[in-house]
């Protein structure tokens, strides 16, 4: 009986206590600014110096360019195999421009292998998004570039 | 409430009938389709994975079921039989040795059974893409429904899929064995 109670005790101290669930799907959680969700990508900035895909540990990373008139390379294509990118950000740590970054996108279930392989389109949109939700982070990010380098 | 994406559809009209006659075949099945909604409605919101964590994505996944994401809201339970749960979360890297058990354990699950691959190393081997001794993708094993990346993912992206899959059931995706 004693034992019954002191279960019950323990059981009763927790019910006013506030609930830790988050309700996800119809709260959105909020993450910190450092984590690793799907990358975004900025096409202006990249040089096609190749470097994420050299580090890429698992070679998920394809990309290509062209030099333009004034003899400056462009992105061409670029594309993350999603199927096996692990989300180390070892690329965006490379990055010299840091025109490759990591968002707080986590929403990638498919139904299908294929719809996994996300083109350069899809990672400039991820950066828009990025933008929407997350306005004031990257005004530092501007901020921070403006004072690096006040001349360029 | 919406069950079905019926509405979706590209809309049939059949030649040499008239509107009436199209809208008249369009309603077809209404009894049984309605039955097969109930079903389809029922299976999805009692969801009973089978435990299958193989490496780091379990650890993501227990993390789902406790009480800081709280798989239950969802009905989704966790079970110790194949024989009990009509779901298989493979969470984790499957290897070469691993692969049979995993195809009796699906093999042992009662009709009707669906399967998550949760992690890119149940995606398509992952970081161990060039390995020797590891499966490139459950789907080689048994059929996948819904595929999350992440490595591992974390438990709201979980979510996210397990939502996906009962959507999918919704529109009637039962697997039929061949």
């Amino acid at each position: 009986m004693l034992g019954f109670l002191k279960g019950l005790s323990v059981t009763l101290s927790q019910l006013p206590k506030k609930k830790v669930t988050i309700q996800y799907p119809d709260v959105q959680p909020e993450w910190p600014e450092r984590f690793r969700g799907v990358h975004r990508f900025i096409p202006e900035d990249c040089t096609v110096c190749n470097q994420c895909a050299r580090i890429c540990p698992t070679n998920c990373i394809s990309l290509s360019g062209t030099r333009d008139e004034n003899k400056k390379l462009r992105i061409d294509t670029y594309d993350i195999n999603f199927d096996i990118c692990i989300l180390c950000g070892l690329c965006t740590e490379v990055c010299p421009t840091e025109c490759i970054l990591m968002s707080d996108t986590f929403e990638l279930a498919n139904e299908s292998r294929d719809k996994l392989y996300l083109d350069m389109h899809w990672l400039y949109e991820n950066q828009l998004r990025y933008t929407q939700r997350h306005p004031e982070r990257v005004a530092q990010e501007a901020a921070k570039d403006h004072e690096e380098a006040p001349a360029t | 409430m919406e069950l079905t994406r019926a509405h979706e559809l590209p809309v049939i009209q059949y030649e040499g009938l008239t509107p009436e006659e199209n809208a008249e075949l369009r309603r077809g099945g209404v009894l049984l389709n309605t039955l097969e909604q109930v079903k389809a409605w029922a299976r999805s919101n009692s969801l009973w994975p089978l435990q299958f964590g193989l490496a780091c994505c379990a650890i993501e996944m227990m993390a789902a079921g406790a009480s800081h994401y709280d798989l239950d809201r969802f009905g989704i339970l966790f079970r110790s039989s194949p024989r009990q749960s009509d779901l298989m979360i493979v969470a984790g890297t499957v290897t070469k040795k691993m692969a049979p058990l995993l195809q009796r354990l699906y093999d042992q699950m009662a009709e009707p059974k669906w399967v998550v691959a949760m992690g890119v190393c149940a995606t398509a081997g992952g970081p161990y893409v060039n390995s020797y001794s590891v499966v490139k993708g459950v789907d080689q094993v048994v059929p996948v429904d819904v595929y999350i990346p992440g490595c591992p993912p974390s438990p709201p992206a979980l979510i996210y899929g397990l939502n996906l899959l009962q959507e999918k059931i919704r529109r009637g995706g039962v697997r039929v064995r061949r």
